[in-house]
């Protein structure tokens, strides 16, 4: 293992990238996007005191999306990529090691996904000019979308290197990332709506002569309620769930969140609290007040460290097999492994 | 024992044995060449050599070290050139060279001179900023060696590399492996034309279907010599051809032709030598006479063709299993 191995593995990867046009008009019109996204968000946000902090939480958002889009193209075929151009073997040639290349390859598929954040930049700053975006919410989504980036490219990099045909690489990253990103919110609507159970609603009954509620007597109602505060915990690993439910939220004075974070977070928690008994009272004319979303989320339970948990073995573990692959001497070859 | 040393080296992929059982040794200050067939397994045998692919059985030794056991040590010995050519296409040939160079532990700062100084070895200082990719199949081969060559190896392993080069390449090609041969560096090299090979290597080793064959079990068989007589020309052949048959005492029917010369058949180099007294004696006017075909075509063309079962598998095919 050596820092200048690793550099100059890294480095390769990302000159051979840099002298693309194509990348640099992926990055222009990223750029674009953002800027009708940040203009947007501004109109959309211009009725709170402090519409920074919405704009702030959509630009990251996107940045996250794009990512998640566009990583596992750029990182799928870092190790097979090189195997069919047959320029791999000639690096396991040199004294770097294979943790060398494969930390170097990693560098390179994680610097690429940066430079999306890089572009964003002015964007994220436009919007923390707009203010209120408090100093724990910049610094635990930054470091939270940075670590989403490193998840993209290990299972990037980890498919190229156990998949032989780069195409069904980039594919198998692509599945995976979508598993994280839509699959969890379908098997959690699916599962909650499978999983019902009996529930009973309460309402007064109506005097037939007067037309007024009899106030000392309660009808019931029995109906069948979707159970989505079993299945919450599916939403975990989905990286977009994992950045909005580990960034510090603020409510507004009435107990409603500021920005795309919360709303994601509120939605996520409420999701953990079992159903509760719907009473609708025509004799009480306050009617029934149910917990603001700020409650929500105080009496729900954080699960952001056990989603990218998950995702951290399932990329670590990508990443670990591709490592025992490229090894040389080769033992075990898969079928239609190129050497050289 | 120094050089390249290879006992009962064996390799299989899955039902395909490429290499059986392989043991030859190739010295150093000599070029040994390797000789055989489409999918006799030279590409696979290469790669095992150059710490690439594990043997499934037997042992390879790189100037006393075993590449399976200590890959790093022996490849700092090695260099390396793959018969597929894989350059990094947006590199230029002096990026490439001093990449290559970083990433065996060449300083910086002489990185730069030591490329400068590999591509002006093979010919390409005219060409050392523009991007691989624009490169003819004969200078990326040229690229390839001046990278094979960067960390001044003491073992160079080099598969085909002549292909793809115009001839005056070729002659420089070989005049390089020569000296670096002189230098002491063993030289170990596949090729498929068997002339070019001839010209440079002092050994050969024959791989057929996967097994090495000992040269000296190749069966002598008749060898075609080259016969043309003073003014010989496609006109005059048959007259040539019944002269050339009477002095020899053989039919005229036994003699082949070509482009004005006559194609005669003798067993053994003395056979020739006696067959030649006998013409002059007749007094016919000899303009030249020389092996039709080179000692290593004729030596490779009466390699024992029984392949065994399994064998049967194209390089490419077999390098990629």
């Amino acid at each position: 293992m050596s820092i200048s191995h690793i550099g100059t593995v890294a480095r390769l990867e990302l000159t051979q990238r840099l002298r693309s046009v194509g990348w640099y008009v992926l990055l222009g019109i990223f750029a674009v996007v953002l800027l009708g996204v940040t203009l947007l968000s501004f109109a959309v946000f211009s009725g709170q005191d402090a519409p920074g902090a919405g704009v702030y939480s959509v630009v990251v958002n996107l940045v996250l999306l794009l990512v998640v889009l566009v990583s596992p193209t750029l990182s799928g075929n870092a190790i097979n990529g090189d195997r069919e151009a047959a320029t791999l073997a000639p690096v396991q040639m040199t004294m770097a090691s294979t943790g060398d290349i494969m930390l170097g390859k990693l560098i390179a598929a994680v610097a690429t996904g940066g430079a999306f954040l890089a572009v964003a930049l002015p964007f994220l700053a436009v919007a923390l000019l707009g203010g209120g975006v408090p100093p724990a919410t910049f610094a635990v989504s930054v470091l939270v979308l940075a670590a989403e980036i490193v998840v993209v490219a290990a299972i990037g990099v980890g498919f190229s290197g156990i998949v032989a045909r780069p195409l069904f690489s980039i594919a198998a990253t692509y599945l995976t990332v979508a598993a994280l990103v839509i699959g969890t919110l379908i098997a959690f609507g699916l599962g909650g709506a499978a999983i019902r159970t009996e529930s009973v609603s309460y309402q007064r009954p109506w005097d037939e002569q007067t037309g007024e509620p009899v106030c000392d007597e309660w009808e019931e109602f029995p109906y069948e309620v979707p159970r989505y505060d079993l299945v919450w915990g599916l939403l975990a690993a989905n990286p977009f769930i994992v950045l909005a439910d580990a960034t510090p939220v603020e409510f507004d004075p009435n107990g409603y969140p500021v920005d795309l974070f919360g709303q994601l977070k509120v939605g996520v928690r409420a999701a953990q609290h079992a159903p509760i008994e719907q009473r609708w009272d025509a004799c009480s004319p306050n009617g029934q007040q149910g917990p603001t979303p700020e409650q929500m989320v105080a009496d729900s339970v954080p699960s952001w460290f056990v989603g990218l948990g998950i995702q951290v073995l399932l990329a670590g573990g990508l990443f670990a097999g591709a490592w025992a692959r490229t090894r040389t001497p080769a033992r075990r070859l898969p079928p239609g492994t190129r050497i050289a | 024992m120094s050089g390249i040393v290879a006992e009962g080296v064996s390799r299989s992929f899955g039902a395909v044995r490429a290499v059986q059982e392989a043991s030859f040794r190739a010295a150093p200050g000599r070029v040994t060449g390797l000789v055989g067939p489409n999918g006799a397994g030279k590409t696979t045998l290469l790669l095992m050599l150059a710490s690439l692919l594990a043997p499934d059985a037997g042992t390879i030794r790189i100037d006393g070290i075993d590449p399976v056991a200590d890959p790093t040590a022996a490849r700092r010995l090695l260099g390396w050139m793959p018969d597929a050519l894989g350059a990094w296409a947006s590199l230029t040939a002096r990026e490439t060279i001093i990449t290559t160079a970083r990433l065996y532990d060449i300083p910086a700062a002489d990185a730069a001179s030591r490329a400068k100084e590999m591509l002006a070895l093979v010919g390409l200082q005219g060409l050392s900023d523009a991007p691989a990719k624009v490169l003819s199949r004969g200078q990326k081969q040229k690229l390839g060696l001046a990278r094979a060559l960067v960390h001044d190896p003491r073992i160079l392993l080099l598969d085909e590399p002549a292909s793809g080069l115009d001839p005056e390449a070729r002659v420089h090609l070989r005049h390089l492996l020569r000296r670096l041969a002189s230098d002491g560096r063993t030289v170990l090299i596949s090729s498929h034309i068997l002339s070019e090979l001839e010209e440079v290597v002092d050994d050969a080793v024959f791989l057929v279907a996967g097994s090495v064959v000992d040269a000296g079990v190749v069966p002598a068989g008749t060898r075609m010599w080259r016969l043309r007589l003073v003014g010989g020309a496609p006109d005059r052949l048959t007259a040539d051809a019944w002269r050339v048959a009477s002095a020899l005492g053989v039919a005229p029917e036994s003699l082949g032709a070509d482009r004005g010369a006559v194609l005669v058949g003798f067993d053994s180099e003395d056979a020739a030598a006696h067959g030649l007294r006998r013409l002059v004696e007749a007094d016919i006017a000899v303009a030249e006479f020389a092996p039709a075909q080179s000692a290593l075509e004729h030596a490779f063309l009466n390699l024992p063709s029984a392949a065994p079962p399994n064998a049967v598998v194209s390089d490419d095919e077999e390098a990629g299993a």
